[in-house]
């Protein structure tokens, strides 16, 4: 499966999340659920970590 | 018909008399025409003269005697007369003449009603309808010019047209503007100029003369012929006042050929002048635009996002951060509850377990297969007995029957 993108990342770890929060989920569906959020919330911050390193790089080059 | 042939030829005098007998049947006729030469030598009985037509280059010989054209003396050159006349063909010469009775000046109040009338014939036309009005050339490739040989509206023309544009050209045609041939001649030089592929106006001009002497300009020839005209013309005829047919059927009516000149060059300086408006006007307009959008730019750039442009990876950090608190927060809570089922579960376990039974001194009798031995019936002699106490396992060996036994209590 290819990466996804920054949004599709953050919008099915938002689905994850509401999953979670509602409950009426088995513990080990629970689980997967959990992970799979934390996967996503992983590959978020890869994006943002991306971001935030070519802002750097264009301040300092700026200076 | 005299029947003839190279072998049969008639006679000199056969064919003189012949055309004399037939001209003299024509009789008395009214002829009308212009005066061209006149010849009134002293001494003689006779004036002899030629009448001219005033369109078309034809013209006939006219012999009057002294005292009739003494009626109408002194004639001008050019004047419209109607001569009443007889057809004479003089055999001695072969001459063909007309022998005016009486001679008649066509009146200019007469000409002014005829112009008048062919005028409203051409406006029924709508040979002098806008629409047909062609549209002057902004700058013309060169300019045909139909003026008088040397005359002052050539030369009004040409200087002002070139202290317009110095590189005007003109295609020139000095033509008779007057009398007799004004008409032939114009006509030939607007044919000529109308069919050269560099003309791409023409100019016809004269200064201010006589009505008689404008009359060619007024033509019904020359002026369905400037009608016909496929490139636009130019008429600058005579003073302001004048205004000749021509100047109705024409392109353009200019009042004089000053004016003419400036009708149809553009000025120069003016032209310069107007591009440098447009241009410096373009500039102004472009240097604005480049203000404007510089402004915009500059305005983008101090908005948060770009001034600190890190907002964007933090604020979508703390989203993701605040997601994934709830989702550990989350799974927490699951995990609780799942705890709290398992200890429950265990508890009714417990509760359910007969250890309780088996610590008050009871033990539990299995076989080894498992099942508990509820009768001695269901046991055979010296099978093998799992006993389960309350602090472990004991093997036993069933000895005697149960129905041997006595039965003692519980």
């Amino acid at each position: 499966m290819a990466k996804p993108s920054y949004e599709e990342a953050r919008d099915e770890l938002a689905k994850v999340v509401a999953a979670l929060e509602a409950g009426g989920v088995g513990l080990e569906e629970s689980l997967k659920l959990w992970e799979r959020g934390e996967e996503l919330a992983a590959i978020c911050q890869e994006w943002l970590d991306g971001a935030r390193a070519k802002l750097e790089a264009a301040k300092s080059a700026e200076e | 018909m005299l029947e003839t042939s190279a072998e049969k030829p008639a006679p000199v005098r056969v064919i003189s008399e012949a055309l004399s007998e037939y001209i003299n049947r024509l009789g008395q006729i009214w002829v009308e025409g212009e005066i061209a030469q006149l010849n009134d030598r002293a001494g003689s009985g006779m004036v002899y003269m030629r009448l001219r037509d005033p369109s078309v280059d034809m013209y006939l010989e006219v012999t009057c005697p002294r005292a009739v054209f003494k009626a109408i003396a002194p004639l001008a050159d050019n004047a419209r007369v109607v001569i009443h006349s007889k057809v004479n063909f003089y055999t001695p010469t072969g001459r063909l003449s007309l022998n005016a009775k009486e001679i008649r000046q066509v009146g200019v109040g007469e000409l002014l009603a005829r112009l008048e009338a062919l005028k409203k014939i051409l406006a029924a036309e709508g040979l002098f309808a806008l629409e047909r009005k062609k549209p002057l050339p902004f700058l013309p490739n060169k300019i045909g010019l139909i003026c008088g040989r040397a005359s002052a509206a050539e030369k009004d023309v040409k200087e002002n047209a070139k202290r317009r544009w110095p590189s005007v050209r003109f295609e020139t045609r000095e033509v008779a503007v007057q009398g007799a041939d004004a008409v032939i001649q114009v006509s030939a030089a607007l044919r000529e100029l109308d069919a050269d592929p560099e003309v791409d106006v023409i100019i016809i001009t004269r200064g201010g003369g006589s009505f008689e002497d404008l009359l060619p300009f007024s033509d019904e020839g020359l002026v369905r012929l400037a009608a016909s005209c496929k490139k636009p013309i130019v008429s600058a005829i005579g003073h302001e006042q004048d205004t000749p047919l021509l100047d109705l059927v024409a392109d353009l009516r200019a009042s004089t050929p000053t004016d003419a000149a400036k009708r149809v060059v553009p000025d120069i300086q003016e032209e310069l002048t107007r591009i440098k408006q447009l241009r410096d006007r373009a500039d102004r307009k472009i240097n604005d635009l480049m203000v404007l959008e510089m402004t915009k730019i500059v305005s983008f750039l101090q908005r948060p996002v770009m001034k600190d442009p890190i907002v964007m990876v933090t604020s979508r950090e703390e989203l993701i951060k605040g997601l994934r608190v709830r989702s550990i927060a989350s799974m927490r809570a699951r995990l609780v509850r799942a705890y709290d089922e398992i200890e429950h579960t265990t508890a009714r376990v417990r509760s359910l377990s007969p250890q309780a039974t088996l610590d008050r001194g009871y033990s539990v009798v299995q076989k080894s297969d498992g099942s508990i031995v509820r009768t001695p019936k269901s046991l055979a002699h010296g099978e093998r007995l799992t006993l389960r106490l309350a602090q472990g396992v004991a093997f036993a060996t069933a000895e005697g029957n149960s129905e041997s036994a006595p039965k003692k209590g519980e």
